[in-house]
């Protein structure tokens, strides 16, 4: 669907691997070691190269636990975000050869693999007429205040800094987007506001940080 | 490129990044708008940046029940990648057009519309949204008409013009109920756009509006 990257045989349906919570990495696996953006892209060639298990570990530790969270800030349930994050690592290990540092990032890569198989999900079930992962009255697991979030910045300094100087309620905006899934119009239905004024605080942070992107490595 | 390209508002490429438009049909447009367009990619890569800053600052609140040698040792029991059939398509079909097409079985087939216009339609979404193409022979006028709902054009192939405004491959142009078109076909050659359309098309002059019967559109 998307072209960034065709993750449609990646592995289909999760590899329905669901052991007993906390059986594998303990309660919340410490993130990995800070990386940078240089040495994630060098991790992800050697997967490409030479199926390097080890450079696929190092990766998956950094990443897995983040698609899950952002898959589960997204009202996703326990279960389908284990399969999707799943499906994830799996185009990770199968693909690398699709990666090419020279246009994005790691984490953008790995970032457009993870909602294009959540997209992939959430229309089948569409499809199927089962949207209850999508209900309203489902609240999130870990809710927290978008300033507590700009705190955690890893190796996206750059962005996260420019997005730190944008006015708040431009951020705002792009944080319902990005982390709770809203459209625009679910955005200024959320936050009672005219979709105009939407529009234009979305057009308003993006040229602020356009030239901030432009630097990011 | 010198040409300024037919951009949306930014909204909708926000929409495209987070992997929150409304449909299946604006999910194909937007892939297909933005692997045509180098702004539009342009424009989506900047904001996916911002998705891959907020993706890694998820906060990690639950464990993963499976580890990377898991997902590894599960990934050898799988087959291996096979390059599914493809069927091959005109030049003209985006690559994301073409992918759509071949999940949901669909073959491109042209009836007629009206003089020196062609239809296919391709998909009808739940809300009756329509997806479909729209073939227009060099010059060829489609009069004065309105939309009782919106619609998104990308162009294709060839090029139009709205009264003074040109549209050339990988253009979009977005009519909502109150724009009112008056479009005229390029003579250079044919004109192949895709379209979203939710609503009936409303011409104002009444024979149209009884030829409108008998099109469906």
């Amino acid at each position: 669907m998307y072209v960034a990257l065709d993750t449609k045989d990646a592995g289909g349906h999760g590899l329905g691997i669901h052991r007993q919570q906390g059986g594998a990495t303990g309660p919340v696996a410490a993130s990995s070691a800070r990386l940078t953006n240089t040495e994630l892209a060098q991790l992800i060639q050697r997967i490409a190269h030479r199926r390097d298990r080890e450079a696929f570990t190092t990766i998956f530790d950094h990443f897995a636990p983040k698609v899950k969270a952002f898959l589960r800030r997204r009202n996703v349930s326990t279960a389908l975000a284990d399969d999707v994050t799943q499906e994830a690592m799996l185009a990770v290990w199968r693909r690398a050869e699709k990666f090419d540092p020279s246009k994005a990032a790691a984490s953008t890569w790995i970032f457009t693999i993870a909602r294009n198989l959540h997209i992939d999900h959430f229309r089948k079930q569409a499809r199927a007429k089962k949207l209850d992962e999508h209900d309203p009255h489902f609240q999130p697991v870990g809710e927290q205040q978008p300033d507590e979030l700009l705190s955690r910045s890893q190796d996206v300094k750059t962005v996260s800094e420019a997005l730190s100087v944008l006015p708040d309620e431009q951020r705002m905006v792009l944080e319902l987007a990005f982390t709770e899934g809203l459209s625009h119009s679910d955005v200024a239905e959320r936050l009672s506001l005219p979709l105009g004024t939407v529009k234009s605080r979305i057009r308003l942070a993006m040229q602020r940080l356009r030239g901030a992107l432009g630097e990011v490595e | 490129m010198t040409r300024r390209g037919e951009m949306l508002d930014d909204a909708w490429y926000m929409d495209y990044a987070a992997g929150t438009l409304k449909s299946e049909g604006e999910d194909v447009l937007m892939a297909a708008h933005v692997e045509l367009s180098d702004e539009a990619r342009g424009r989506v890569e900047e904001l996916e940046k911002i998705g891959a800053a907020l993706l890694m600052m998820a906060p990690e609140n639950e464990p993963l029940p499976f580890t990377a040698d898991d997902l590894l040792a599960a990934e050898g029991a799988l087959a291996p990648l096979e390059v599914g059939d493809v069927t091959r398509h005109e030049a003209y079909v985006p690559q994301a057009l073409g992918d759509f097409l071949q999940r949901i079985h669909k073959t491109i087939r042209w009836e007629f519309l009206g003089p020196g216009l062609n239809k296919a339609m391709l998909w009808t979404g739940p809300d009756g949204e329509k997806l479909w193409l729209l073939k227009a022979q060099p010059g060829v006028a489609i009069p004065q008409h309105g939309h009782n709902g919106s619609e998104l054009t990308l162009v294709l192939k060839g090029s139009f013009w709205d009264g003074e405004q040109q549209f050339c491959p990988g253009d979009v142009e977005y009519a909502d109920e109150a724009a009112a078109h008056d479009i005229r076909i390029d003579d250079g050659g044919e004109c192949i756009c895709l379209a979203l359309t939710r609503g009936k098309l409303r011409y104002d002059n009444p024979i149209l509006k009884l030829f409108q019967v008998f099109t469906g559109l």
